[in-house]
């Protein structure tokens, strides 16, 4: 049997499921609004701004060093997969490999790009 | 009726390509840019679907990995950092010259990259893509594995210095930025 | 793939009578760790936790309290907040469960059967890459929580599910590295194939690679967004969270993929760690025989693997009512500066002493 078979099952349930879960409300709750109840929550005072701020530029630095060290812990895994058939000749590759990275690693940390204040 | 499992690949291959044509044109027609990248997001992962249904396993994991949990959520950090409205796309045109000279090197890179790979082996006893020969040799991921790091190996270490080059790049335009003072 | 059509058939039914089971006990989840979280703090607290609720005159220890918050939470009117990008709204709950039960369909959750002349495994869905694919899909997660924020159209909401999905994403390195060092010991990315290897008690994960182990718990949690690492919903600065404007069924949605995602990660610290469905100093896969039933493995394993996964679901419980909650830049650097290199000393150092004992 295709292995994926089973994926596209659980993948259809799992959309059914959440899709019924947020649609369930409106059939099943009372329907009662008002302009007080639906104001965006901020502690029970008026909304004084909206709530479309800029944000800091932290977060995209995490995401795009995110996006990178991922890569390089998917290739640790390749490495890792073929371990036992290519012996200390992966360990030196992987090493001259993570040596590369490292570098990196140590300018990021040396220009302070992971302090987050 | 054995041809059933077959059956079900092939309709899923075409089902697939459809969806993707179909997501794909959303992500263009598209007028609000976080609904854009909601729809790449569905592209991206049904794009592992197809690679699925083609019994290459190790791209499709990677393809859900990489593009669809990694570089989208960057798309979508971006988009909610900046919080552009979509009034203030509208001033966003590309030029029938520019978008034709786009297109055209597009499918230039592309020929160029089918006819570089074209004819390599798999080096798999009779060199074809069966996946049963792969399955015999050790499954998909296994084998590309192996590849990679013996026969590709200079790739292989190119791409820790494509990643260096990256992290770098990237520190270097956040912090030219951070020097003013950041809207916390 | 060279099967028959009956072998097919087999196969198929099987998958769905275990689909089934698994999707019915995956939805047991919330409703009994909601009252875990109710029993297990008023226990070390002294007190008594909700224990009056029961089925007539049997109160079952107040479990029922989970069904009633159940009910009522469902017929809650729904409120959208006004300004709200309507169509992600709805849409950010559906994110959130998908994956969760995706994941959870990759767990082995116990050795295979040899039943009518083929080999069922006791996982819903096993692909080629092995774990890569729970990776892969977990992944994901962080969209429901990125759209239900933003799409809220509320500062707590935005600023909530900002943290925690850099948060998510941080923690997702370390996580992913931790597991490394197990696959070079057990040479393989099959779950199953790694919790066969530990066959014996002393080659169970934690004893070989004990450093991996304190990493993935520690990223296990942070993943979670669970105590220490729940600032997403630290209630004195952000109220609930992402989810602050969802109400009703779209909540409980929001608890579903949440509790499913902390029993998946603990069936996986124990898959990796603790043996998965190895009981210490007894073959399980030889229980078929002695016995001469079939099955009863699969049942003796199932059994095993739930107690592990029940004592770590015990454990962030444990831990949320213990530890205080970190600060957000404490948060960032435990990551960033001390697991990822931590992380990558273990990858290298295991596969250094690896090699030495097993090339030289």
């Amino acid at each position: 049997m295709n292995p994926y078979i089973p994926v596209l099952i659980v993948l259809i349930f799992g959309l059914t499921l959440g899709a019924i879960l947020s649609a369930l409300a409106a059939f099943l709750g009372p329907r009662n609004p008002r302009p007080e109840k639906s104001d965006p929550y901020e502690c029970g005072v008026p909304k004084v701004t909206n709530a479309n701020e800029k944000m800091s530029v932290k977060f995209y630095l995490t995401a795009i060093l995110f996006i990178l060290f991922d890569i390089e812990t998917i290739f640790l895994y390749l490495w890792a997969k073929a371990f036992p058939q290519l012996g200390w000749f992966g360990v030196i590759e992987i090493m001259v490999f993570m040596v590369i990275l490292v570098a990196g690693y140590i300018y990021v940390l040396k220009r302070g790009a992971l302090e987050w204040d | 009726m054995p041809d059933f499992s077959i059956l079900i690949t092939h309709g899923v291959f075409h089902l697939f390509a459809a969806l993707i044509t179909l997501c794909s044109l959303m992500v263009v027609v598209s007028k609000h840019p976080v609904k854009s990248a909601v729809f790449l997001v569905v592209d991206l992962f049904l794009l592992a679907g197809l690679y699925a249904s083609l019994d290459s396993h190790f791209v499709a994991a990677i393809q859900v990995l990489v593009y669809a949990g990694a570089i989208l959520v960057l798309f979508l950090f971006v988009i909610m950092l900046l919080n552009l409205q979509p009034e203030e796309l509208k001033g966003l045109k590309f030029s029938a010259v520019e978008a034709g000279t786009l297109v055209i090197s597009l499918i230039g890179f592309l020929i160029t990259i089918v006819t570089a790979f074209k004819g390599d082996q798999t080096g798999l006893g009779d060199g074809s893509l069966d996946p049963a020969a792969i399955e015999t040799a050790g499954g998909n991921t296994y084998v590309v594995a192996m590849k990679l790091l013996t026969n590709y190996i200079w790739p292989f270490e190119l791409a820790s210095i494509l990643i260096l080059m990256a992290i770098v790049a990237a520190i270097v335009i956040a912090k030219k930025d951070q020097k003013k003072p950041a809207a916390q | 793939m060279g099967l028959t059509a009956d072998e097919f058939t087999i196969q198929f039914i099987a998958t769905l009578i275990k689909f089934a089971i698994v999707a019915g006990l995956l939805l047991q989840i919330p409703p009994l760790m909601v009252w875990a979280e109710r029993r297990i703090p008023a226990m070390m607290q002294r007190r008594k936790g909700p224990n009056r609720v029961g089925i007539f005159k049997w109160r079952i220890y107040g479990l029922m309290q989970s069904l009633a918050d159940t009910i009522k939470l469902i017929f809650k009117e729904e409120v959208v907040p006004e300004g709200a990008q309507k169509a992600f709204y709805h849409l950010a709950p559906v994110f959130s469960v998908f994956p969760a039960f995706l994941i959870a369909m990759a767990i082995p959750y116990g050795p295979d059967i040899h039943a009518f002349g083929t080999i069922i495994p006791l996982s819903v869905i096993r692909v080629d890459v092995g774990f890569l694919f729970i990776f892969a899909v977990s992944s994901l997660a962080v969209y429901g929580i990125t759209i239900a924020g933003w799409a809220s159209n509320n500062k707590y909401s935005l600023l909530g599910s900002l943290r925690a999905s850099a948060q998510m994403i941080s923690y997702e390195i370390p996580l992913g590295m931790s597991l490394i060092p197990p696959v070079l010991i057990y040479g393989s990315l099959d779950l199953n194939k790694i919790v066969e290897a530990q066959n014996h008690f002393w080659k169970w994960g934690v004893f070989l690679s004990p450093l991996s182990f304190v990493l993935f718990l520690i990223a296990m949690f942070a993943e979670t967004n669970r105590a220490p690492f729940d600032l997403a919903e630290a209630e004195g600065e952000l109220v609930a969270g992402f989810h602050t404007e969802y109400t009703s069924a779209k909540f409980a949605a929001f608890f579903l993929g949440e509790y499913v995602g902390m029993f998946v990660l603990s069936c996986l610290a124990s898959t990796m760690f603790f043996g998965g469905w190895q009981i210490p100093f007894i073959d399980v896969q030889k229980l078929d025989e002695l016995t001469g039933f079939i099955g009863v493995s699969a049942i003796f394993g199932h059994v095993t693997l739930m107690l592990k996964a029940t004592f770590f679901m015990w454990l962030y419980v444990w831990v949320r009512w213990t530890v205080p909650r970190f600060r957000y830049d404490q948060l960032m650097s435990l990551g960033w500066k001390y697991m990822i290199p931590l992380g990558l000393v273990n990858v290298v150092l295991t596969a250094v002493v690896l090699a030495a004992v097993r090339f030289s």
